[in-house]
């Protein structure tokens, strides 16, 4: 991966094609979860985290949010996906997003770091897996930990280069 | 630490009326362990207009003490703004202002 950087109005990275397919593969489990009926996914915790509450011990002004917002949250978590995977080069390449584009990478970015992060039990303390070249330390745990940082330095990467940008125009 | 006052937002229809019922609700971004540091500022910015330093010393807060009021208003509108925080992934609820 080379990490986003600013080209003129566009963020530009460059994905391998591993890498190119383990969004896509993301991508799809995200669209998955979020398309599944609310009724037989309640208390995953994963949606829980995507679809959070809106008030702290309220139970009524809870439910009266969800029903206010929740299927607007949903049609713009599925919007961005599609226009994250409407930029990914297939067999990997070049990534080139626009500002709208680059919000949308930042959101579904993030969807999915905490989709993996309330699954793997990630907390403050969690350190990245040490993986050597071999695969050594490669169990599956370890493996989507790895992911996990991966998605870390592209959302990172794209957060640096559109808070340089904005810093440019003042 | 003193935590810096989120700017109030002035509702467009105000009577002028205050009562108990009137007193402002306000949005909480609570510490979460995945959200960058750098991408919880950049959204307080994107979303509410910030400066840097502001929603850098927003930020600060929510994770040295675990939760910052990044708005208040009217109810409504932190209906709003928690809504537009979950569309970024933010932990955020509303509240009546203790």
């Amino acid at each position: 991966m080379k990490p986003f950087r600013r080209k003129g109005d566009e963020l530009v990275a460059r994905l391998v094609d591993a890498e190119a397919d383990i969004v896509g593969l993301l991508l799809d489990q995200l669209e998955q979860l979020l398309s599944a009926d609310p009724a037989d996914s309640g208390g995953d915790p994963v949606l829980e985290r995507l679809l959070p509450s809106g008030h702290a011990s309220d139970p009524q002004l809870a439910a009266e949010y969800r029903d206010l917002t929740e299927a607007g949250l949903r049609s713009g978590k599925a919007d961005d996906l599609a226009m994250v995977r409407a930029t990914v080069p297939p067999g990997g390449g070049e990534v080139r997003l626009d500002a709208e584009q680059a919000r949308a990478w930042l959101r579904t970015t993030n969807d999915l770091r905490l989709a993996m992060g309330t699954r793997l039990g990630i907390t403050a303390e969690t350190e990245p897996p040490e993986i050597d070249a071999t695969g050594e330390g490669a169990d599956d745990e370890n493996s989507q930990l790895a992911v996990y940082y991966w998605l870390t330095a592209v959302q990172g990467s794209l957060i640096d280069a559109l808070a340089a940008g904005r810093g440019d125009r003042r | 630490m003193a935590g810096p006052l989120a700017p109030e937002r002035v509702s467009e229809t105000s009577t002028g009326e205050e009562s108990a019922l009137d007193r402002p609700w306000v949005t909480v971004v609570w510490d979460d362990p995945v959200n960058l540091m750098t991408y919880v500022t950049f959204v307080l910015q994107e979303l509410f207009g910030y400066d840097e330093a502001t929603a850098t010393e927003l930020m600060l807060q929510v994770h040295n003490e675990g939760k910052a009021i990044v708005s208040s208003g009217p109810r409504e509108r932190m209906e709003h703004d928690t809504n537009r925080l979950h569309a970024y992934g933010l932990w955020a609820t509303y509240q009546r202002d203790a």
